[in-house]
């Protein structure tokens, strides 16, 4: 059994299962409510329940007073849902968020490329002939048979062509999921997407250059949020930062020459770190982090960064760009967390980062 | 046309904005230099205030309307406590040892929190660190005010709760706690934002905290777990504070980078030292145990801590200087720092005592690398001596640390069975460290910590060296407040009262 969970200022639907409390099933959408203790002490997580019913768990009652428990008011961390809900949480609007409605689409797999050894194109037309209105950066999951159960994964593809979505697909050595796109998934195959999903997207209104930095999977959404900002006239200065471990895995690299032939704000910078000695590679030698240090010189103060890939990654890249003097309110990832990783503790130093 | 548009409610954060960082005016007849003339001497570059993100967002009326009503409900409950001889709850007398040590050392440690952050929020220029320092401030207050009141049906029947505030300025165990708050509140406002907001609040507050307040619900003292529920209904606001300050001065410029390292080595390693009474709390006072003091530095301390420096890293931070240090004292620093106060508990203002066999039991497993070669053998030599009749007093006065204040009772990080001392010579004076942490901060600022008053040096300044008189000073009463709580007053008094309330006779 589950209840719609409603956040409002941002006016996100999200679900929340029986059982589950309101900052668990926000945290897992991808939506930041402010927490510390996470049980029922400190109050940083109160929220302003305004519809619904709530199951106020293990939270203090110094840290939820009984006044403020007549006023509606709940701590988001011990709060289970017993209705429908609607919460008011101190977070802030983001102007630019569409907020588009989650939806199951219906489709067929319309075409299947190995982009590299490792990774898997796949092209889904969707039934409706609208398509799927998502904003570039954002994801979906798709189900897959056999009681294997669905997996996220970014859209590789821009917004404009919302009839048929492009997903680019790893395989996970032992992954049930992604074994079964590369060996089973056919073209003309039926299949289910549920999304758009997540809070990964570019702040256009913030106007300002943005910096992509892609590794492994990790360039899906960078790619759809390229080719959205290029088709938008966007005039800022775009970098894309993009690492594989060699040549071979560096799929749409052509594809990305000719954009910055063609873009002159466009600027492509591709970084091996395993690629043999002798190759011929003749641009940059390294990881994704240390590319982008010695792209922007060490400053990257003014942009707006972009990080998707794998957590070392993200994490490398996170401390380069905050010792080149950008921080938090200017960086933006998307981690493809895996169950372990979820599991670290983490310091309440940063929120979204 | 009279239609009334209705007019939307303010949202949070503009109800917010209103009631803070629009409280602010910029000054026209007086330079901004002259009205926070401390800002700057510290070397903190700041280039744009409105960059401190207010870490929560909470408005004076709505705060006075919260703390009103934690204050009523507190105050219910303390006095249903005192009125149901609350007291004969708790699990043994001796369980008290902790509470007058809390009460002597660390709640007037609230209160100077309260008047630095009253100085802090006078100081800053920013209006969002104006306004949450003065919260904090009052915050401050109430704690020092709720625990002394909590405590204070104590007083009524036990010794040593009576003088705490004379315990707390002149008294030597106390004097640890006292300077480390008297360093803080003598730094300019930033440093104190990093002693006291961010190494006390953040990294230090849960070993401190947790284990205290868990300890008093083992131990019955609901007095003491309901101010421990008000209390902590305000740290979180506490932390995000000391957090947003070391992050905005990390951002603000890359200059202040060593800066703010120099001051988290220092008030880490300062932090740590106080933190030496609560591992003795933790391992040796509490008549019903919750964790031994490694288990909670592997949670708050390594886990934690953990955790926050390496999210740090990302700032070019690395972990405190003497965090290794540390490590290698968690396994002996309770049973150095008993053992001492024991043999010196004609001058404390609280109960010692000689763990049981069963208490040394649980030590050895708790600490099987150390209590059984090192402690233990003591343990059981002092447990002899006071067999035959001559207990183990140590009548000779501590040798201080001049930074932290500790009698230099600790080892050598690599040699357990070696006393670890250090020492430096200023303009001609001898000065003692207990550490390598503590000669560094004294090195790397002289001129402050030879101002340090000391409390040994004090009883020979002040009172000629007559321990009688110091007493009278301290208002310790011989043979009530200080010694073995075998043989005690407490001891007597809450067997014969628990007797009377849990018998028929
Ligand atoms: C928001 C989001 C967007 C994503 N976008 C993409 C994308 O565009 N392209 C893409 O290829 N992948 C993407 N991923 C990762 C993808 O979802 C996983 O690789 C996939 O779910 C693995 O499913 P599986 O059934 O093959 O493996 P499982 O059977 O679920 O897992 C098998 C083993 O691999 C581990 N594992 C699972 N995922 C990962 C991982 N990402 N890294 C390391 N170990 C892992 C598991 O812990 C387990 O031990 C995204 C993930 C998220 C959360
Ligand atoms: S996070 Fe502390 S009360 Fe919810
Ligand atoms: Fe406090
Ligand atoms: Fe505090
Ligand atoms: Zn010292």
């Amino acid at each position: 059994m589950s209840y719609e969970l409603t956040i409002e200022p941002l006016g996100q639907t999200i679900e929340i299962e029986e059982g589950q409390t309101i900052l668990d099933a926000a945290l897992r959408a991808g939506i930041y409510l402010p927490h510390a203790c996470c049980h029922g002490l400190c109050a940083t997580c109160k929220v302003q329940v305004t519809d619904g019913e709530v199951e106020h768990g293990e939270a203090s009652s110094f840290a939820l007073m009984d006044f403020e428990r007549d006023e509606g008011k709940c701590l988001a961390c011990c709060a289970r849902a017993e209705s429908d809900l609607v919460i008011e949480a101190e977070i802030d609007e983001d102007p630019d968020a569409e907020n588009l409605p989650v939806r199951d689409f219906d489709g067929t797999v319309s075409r299947i490329e190995s982009l590299t050894p490792t990774i898997k194109g796949v092209w889904i037309k969707l039934d409706k002939p609208e398509g799927m209105r998502f904003q570039a950066g954002q994801y979906v999951n798709l189900a897959l048979p056999g009681g294997i159960g669905s997996r996220a994964f970014s859209i590789a593809s821009a917004p404009s062509v919302a009839g048929e979505i492009e997903l680019n697909i790893r395989i996970v050595p032992g992954g049930e999921g992604t074994t079964y796109v590369h060996e089973k998934l056919r073209a003309g195959d039926r299949i289910r997407i549920a999304g758009p999903y997540g809070r990964f997207f570019v702040k256009k209104s913030a106007n300002v250059p943005v910096v992509f930095m892609a590794g492994g999977s990790g360039l899906s959404s960078p790619r759809s949020m390229i080719l959205d900002l290029l088709e938008g006239g966007f005039e800022q200065p775009i970098t894309l930062v993009y690492g594989q471990r060699n040549r071979d895995e560096l799929y749409y690299h052509d594809a990305f020459l000719a954009l910055a032939e063609t873009h002159p704000n466009f600027r492509y910078v591709p970084a091996l770190s395993h690629e043999p000695e002798r190759s011929g590679w003749q641009a940059f030698r390294g990881f994704v982090h240390e590319a982008a240090k010695a792209a922007f010189d060490n400053d990257f103060r003014g942009n707006k960064a972009y990080l998707c890939g794998p957590p070392l990654m993200i994490e490398a890249c996170i401390a380069t760009l905050m010792q080149g003097r950008l921080f938090e309110r200017d960086i933006y990832t998307e981690k493809f967390i895996s169950a372990a990783d979820a599991q670290q503790v983490r310091s309440p130093l940063f929120k979204a980062i | 046309m009279d239609m009334k548009a209705t007019k939307k409610k303010l949202g949070m954060k503009e109800r917010y904005r209103a009631l803070t960082r629009d409280l602010g005016w910029e000054s026209s007849y007086q330079d901004k230099d002259a009205i926070f003339p401390y800002v700057n001497y510290e070397g903190i570059k700041v280039h744009d205030w409105d960059k401190w993100e207010d870490p929560f967002r909470l408005t004076m009326d709505a705060y006075w309307k919260y703390q009103a009503e934690k204050e009523r409900k507190f105050y219910a409950i303390i006095d249903a406590h005192a009125q149901n001889n609350g007291h004969l709850n708790i699990t043994d007398a001796r369980y008290l040892s902790a509470l007058k040590i809390f009460l002597q050392a660390i709640s007037p440690g609230e209160y100077a929190a309260h008047k630095g952050f009253a100085r802090a929020g006078r100081e800053f220029p920013g209006v969002g660190t104006q306004v949450a320092c003065q919260m904090q401030a009052i915050d401050e207050l109430r704690h020092a005010q709720t625990q002394i009141h909590a405590m204070s049906n104590y007083n009524r029947y036990y010794d040593g709760f009576h003088a705490f505030a004379d315990a707390r300025d002149r008294i030597w165990y106390t004097s640890v706690a006292r300077s480390f708050f008297d360093d803080a509140m003598s730094a300019g406002p930033f440093e104190f934002m990093i002693a006291i907001g961010f190494s006390f609040e953040y990294v230090l507050t849960n070993l401190l905290f947790v284990p205290f307040m868990s300890g008093a619900a083992y131990n019955g003292d609901m007095a003491t777990v309901t101010f421990g529920f008000s209390a902590q209904s305000d740290e979180a606001r506490h932390m995000t504070l000391g957090l947003e300050c070391i992050k905005f001065m990390l951002e603000q410029d890359p200059d202040n980078l060593p800066i703010v390292q120099a001051w988290i080595d220092k008030w880490f390693w300062r932090g740590f030292r106080v933190l030496g009474l609560v591992s003795t709390m933790m391992d040796y006072m509490l008549p019903k145990r919750v964790m031994s003091w490694r288990e909670a530095w592997e949670i708050y301390g390594v886990e934690n801590g953990g955790a926050l420096f390496k999210d740090l890293a990302r700032y070019g931070i690395r972990p405190p200087k003497g965090w290794d240090d540390a490590e290698k004292a968690i396994d002996h620093m309770s049973h150095q720092f008993m053992l001492g106060l024991y043999q010196w508990s004609f001058g404390t203002s609280f109960h010692s005592w000689i763990p049981s066999d069963e208490d040394m039991d649980w030590l050895s497993a708790k600490y099987p690398d150390t209590f059984d070669k090192y402690y233990r053998p003591r343990w059981a030599h002092i447990k002899k001596l006071k067999a035959a009749g001559t207990p183990f007093k140590n009548y000779g006065l501590a040798r201080l640390c001049q930074c932290c204040q500790l009698p230099s009772v600790f080892t050598e990080p690599d040699d357990p069975t070696l006393t670890c001392h250090r020492e430096t010579v200023y303009k001609g004076e001898k000065y003692q460290f207990c550490s390598d942490g503590c000669k560094d901060i004294f090195d790397n600022e002289p001129e402050k910590y030879i101002q340090s008053w000391l409390p040994m040096p004090a009883l020979f300044s002040e009172l000629g060296g007559d321990v009688g008189a110091w007493m009278n000073w301290v208002s310790l009463r011989d043979g009530d407040d200080n010694g073995d709580y075998d043989g005690s007053t407490d001891q007597k008094h809450f067997n014969e009262w628990r007797g009377l309330a849990t018998s028929n006779l």
